[in-house]
C-alpha cells in the first residue's frame, strides 16, 4: 500500500471515531436530560401523593368526607401532569410505565368516589381505599428509583464508552504510527547507507525486497543513479586525465619549447658557422642536438604515458620513486612558477602495491593545485615540501605534500573530497580532489587535507605497505571493489 | 669607443653559446649568464649595449631584468626571449619598453639582425 493511502486512511479513521463518539455520547447525554427530567415530574408527584394519603388519613380518623375531594382532585392534577409530559420524557421513561402509573391512579379515584358515595364507614372500601392508595405510591417511587439508576447506569456506560475509544485510539496511534513510520525510517536508512557508499566512491546496490510504494520508487532510483556513476566513473578517471594533461600543457610547451629551441639554434649555427667550427665541435654539437631531441622524447614519452586510458595495472614499487616520476612530469611548471621544491625523501621505506600511473595523476593533480593556491603569494616564498615517512603505529607509508600558498578555509576542509566542490570558479571541474579520493581508496589507502600551522594547504597520501610474501595484499588492489 | 657589447642571460646554456658564436663573428662582445642575479651585479661593473634575457627564469625573471635595466641604465636596448609565447605576455614586454620580443623557437638569422638594428647598424646582408 502507498503511503499516502495509509496517511489518508488513519486520517479518516481518526475523524470517524471522534464523529462516532461525538454522536454516542450526545444520544447518552439527551436520555440523561429526558431522564432527570422525569425524575423532577415524578418528585412533584410524590408530593401530590403524600398530601392525597394524608387526605386518606384524615378521613380514617376524622370521617371527614372533604378529604375524599381532595384525593380525586389531587389525582386529576396528577393525571393531568402525566398527560402533559413531553414526547421524548415519555419515551426515555417508557409509555407502558406511564400509563400504568396512571392506571393505579385512575383506581386510586374511582375508590375514593364509590367510597365518598357509599356514606357507611364500610370496611371493604375502606381497605380497597387504602390498597390503592399504597399501589400508587409504591408503584411511582419504584419509578423514581429505576428512572434514578437508569441515569447511573448511563453515566456509567458513558464513561465506559469515552475511555474505550480512548483506548481504541490510543492503540490505533501506537500500533499502526510506528508502523507506518518504522516502514519509513527502515527505507531511509537504506538510502542513507547507499549515500554514503556513494560519497565514498563505491557504487554498490541497495539489496532485499522493496516496498511497493513511494519508498520503494525511491530506492529503485538510487540503485539506477549507483549504476549510472558507476559506469561513469571510468570516464570520469579519463576526462579528469585529460583536464589536468590542459592544466600541465603550459609547463610542458615551455618544456618542450627550450630543446626545440636549442635544436634549432644548434643545427642553424651548425649550416651558418659550418666552415668557422672544427671537426670536434662539428661531433659536439651533433651529439648535443641528439642530446636535446633525447630531452624531448622523455617528455612525450612521459605525457602520453600519463594520459594513455588504462585498466587498473598496480605492481610493487617504491613511493619514492613515484615521487620522482611525478617530479619529472611537473618539475618544469613548478620551476616556471617560480616555486622552490624540497624532497625530504625518507629511506627504507617498504614498498608500496600501485598503479604508478594513477598515483602520479594523483600526486600531479594535488600540486597542480599547490601550485594555483601559490599564484598570488611573494615569489620568493612559494615553497612545496613534498616529504615521504612510514607511520610506526599504524605501518601505512605516506606522502606529504606542504605548500606555502592560502590553505584551505576551515569551512571547505570537509568538503575538499566531494564532487564537484571547488573554489575556482569556472577555472576548476571540482573533480580533481574527488578522483583522486576515489583511487587512493581503490588502493586501500587515505587521502587527507588539513592546514600547516604556518599557513598552506597540506595533503597526506596513505597507502598500505606491501610485503611480498602476504598474499593478500593482492586483490585488494587489483580493483575497485565494486 | 670598442666594439659594442651585448649581454645574454638565459638559464639555457645552448641558447648563450650558440648567440655568442654569432655575435661574436658579427665583432661584437659578448657575455652569457645563466641567471639574472649574477647578471645585475655585471651590469653594475661593466658597460652593455644590449641585454638579451629570457622572460621565465628562476629566481629573478625576465620581466625584472627589464625593469631593472630601465631604471637604472635607460639607454641599454633589451631583447626579450621566451618559450611563453603568449599574446598577453608579448604585450607586457612590449609596454615595458622591450626592444624586440623572440619567442622561442627563433632564426639566429633574425635575431642577430635585431641586434644591430638595436645598436642602430644597418645589418649586414647574409
Amino acid at each position: 500500500m502507498k503511503i499516502r493511502h495509509l496517511l489518508a486512511i488513519s486520517g479518516v479513521l481518526t475523524i470517524g471515531l471522534i464523529v462516532l463518539i461525538l454522536v454516542f455520547a450526545s444520544r447518552d447525554m439527551g436520555a440523561v436530560v429526558a431522564k432527570l427530567r422525569f425524575v423532577e415530574v415524578a418528585d412533584d408527584l410524590n408530593a401530590s401523593l403524600l398530601e392525597m394519603r394524608l387526605a386518606e388519613k384524615n378521613y380514617f380518623l376524622f370521617s371527614d368526607d372533604a378529604a375524599l375531594g381532595a384525593i380525586t382532585a389531587g389525582v386529576t392534577r396528577a393525571d393531568q401532569t402525566l398527560e402533559q409530559l413531553r414526547p421524548e420524557i415519555l419515551h426515555a421513561t417508557g409509555p407502558g410505565n406511564v400509563s400504568t402509573l396512571r392506571g393505579h391512579l385512575a383506581e386510586y379515584a374511582r375508590i375514593a368516589v364509590e367510597t365518598a358515595a357509599s356514606h357507611a364507614r364500610d370496611p371493604e372500601h375502606e381497605e380497597a381505599l387504602r390498597e390503592a392508595g399504597r399501589r400508587v405510591r409504591e408503584f411511582s417511587a419504584r419509578l423514581v428509583r429505576a428512572e434514578r439508576e437508569d441515569v447511573h447506569r448511563i453515566i456509567a456506560a458513558s464513561r465506559q464508552g469515552l475511555f474505550l475509544s480512548f483506548m481504541v485510539v490510543l492503540v490505533l496511534a501506537v500500533l499502526a504510527g510506528p508502523l507506518v513510520f518504522v516502514r519509513i525510517l527502515r527505507s531511509l536508512r537504506r538510502v542513507v547507507d547507499l549515500a554514503h557508499s556513494i560519497a565514498e566512491g563505491r557504487f554498490r546496490h541497495i539489496e532485499g525486497v522493496f516496498p511497493n510504494d513511494e519508498l520503494g520508487t525511491v530506492l529503485r532510483a538510487m540503485n539506477a543513479m549507483s549504476d549510472e556513476l558507476r559506469s561513469r566513473e571510468n570516464e570520469l578517471l579519463q576526462a579528469k586525465k585529460l583536464a589536468s594533461l590542459g592544466t600541465l600543457t603550459a609547463g610542458v610547451a615551455h618544456e618542450i619549447t627550450n630543446p626545440l629551441n636549442n635544436i634549432s639554434m644548434l643545427a642553424e649555427t651548425f649550416d651558418t658557422l659550418y666552415d668557422d667550427l672544427g671537426r670536434a665541435e662539428h661531433i659536439d654539437f651533433v651529439r648535443k642536438i641528439a642530446g636535446e631531441s633525447e630531452r624531448i622524447r622523455q617528455i612525450v614519452l612521459g605525457l602520453l604515458n600519463f594520459s594513455k586510458p588504462k585498466q587498473a595495472d598496480p605492481r610493487e614499487a617504491e613511493l619514492n620513486e613515484v615521487i620522482r616520476g611525478t617530479m619529472r612530469l611537473v618539475g618544469n611548471m613548478l620551476d616556471v612558477s617560480g616555486i622552490e621544491v624540497e624532497l625530504r625523501l625518507a629511506e627504507g621505506l617498504p614498498n608500496v602495491y600501485v598503479d604508478e600511473n594513477q598515483i602520479y595523476q594523483v600526486l600531479v593533480n594535488v600540486i597542480t593545485n599547490a601550485i594555483q593556491s601559490m599564484e598570488g603569494v611573494e615569489a620568493r616564498k612559494r615553497r612545496l615540501v613534498v616529504t615521504t615517512f612510514q607511520d610506526e603505529a599504524s605501518g601505512v607509508v605516506a606522502v606529504e605534500l606542504r605548500d606555502t600558498g592560502k590553505g584551505i578555509p576551515a569551512e571547505h576542509l570537509p568538503h575538499v573530497f566531494d564532487p564537484f566542490f571547488s573554489t575556482k570558479g569556472v577555472g576548476g571541474t571540482g573533480l580533481g580532489l574527488s578522483v583522486s579520493y576515489g583511487i587512493i581508496k581503490n588502493h586501500g589507502g587515505r587521502i587527507r587535507a588539513a592546514n600547516a600551522p604556518d599557513g598552506g594547504a597540506a595533503l597526506t597520501v596513505e597507502l598500505p605497505a606491501y610485503h611480498a610474501d602476504k598474499e593478500e595484499n593482492d586483490g585488494r588492489t587489483k580493483d575497485h571493489d565494486h | 669607443m670598442g666594439a659594442p657589447r651585448i649581454m645574454i642571460i638565459d638559464d639555457e646554456q645552448i641558447v648563450g653559446n650558440m648567440a655568442k658564436m654569432h655575435l661574436t663573428k658579427e665583432g661584437f662582445e659578448v657575455e652569457t649568464f645563466l641567471s639574472a642575479t649574477p647578471a645585475l651585479e655585471r651590469l653594475e661593473q661593466a658597460h652593455f649595449d644590449v641585454v638579451v634575457t629570457d622572460l621565465k627564469m628562476k629566481g629573478v625573471d625576465g620581466m625584472e631584468v627589464l625593469r631593472t635595466v630601465k631604471r637604472k641604465h635607460p639607454k641599454i636596448k633589451v631583447i626579450m626571449i621566451t618559450a611563453f609565447a603568449h599574446l598577453n605576455t608579448s604585450i607586457e614586454a612590449f609596454r615595458g619598453e622591450v626592444f624586440d620580443f623572440f619567442p622561442k623557437p627563433f632564426k639566429i638569422k633574425d635575431f642577430v639582425a635585431s641586434i644591430h638594428r638595436a645598436l642602430g647598424l644597418q645589418a649586414k646582408e647574409a
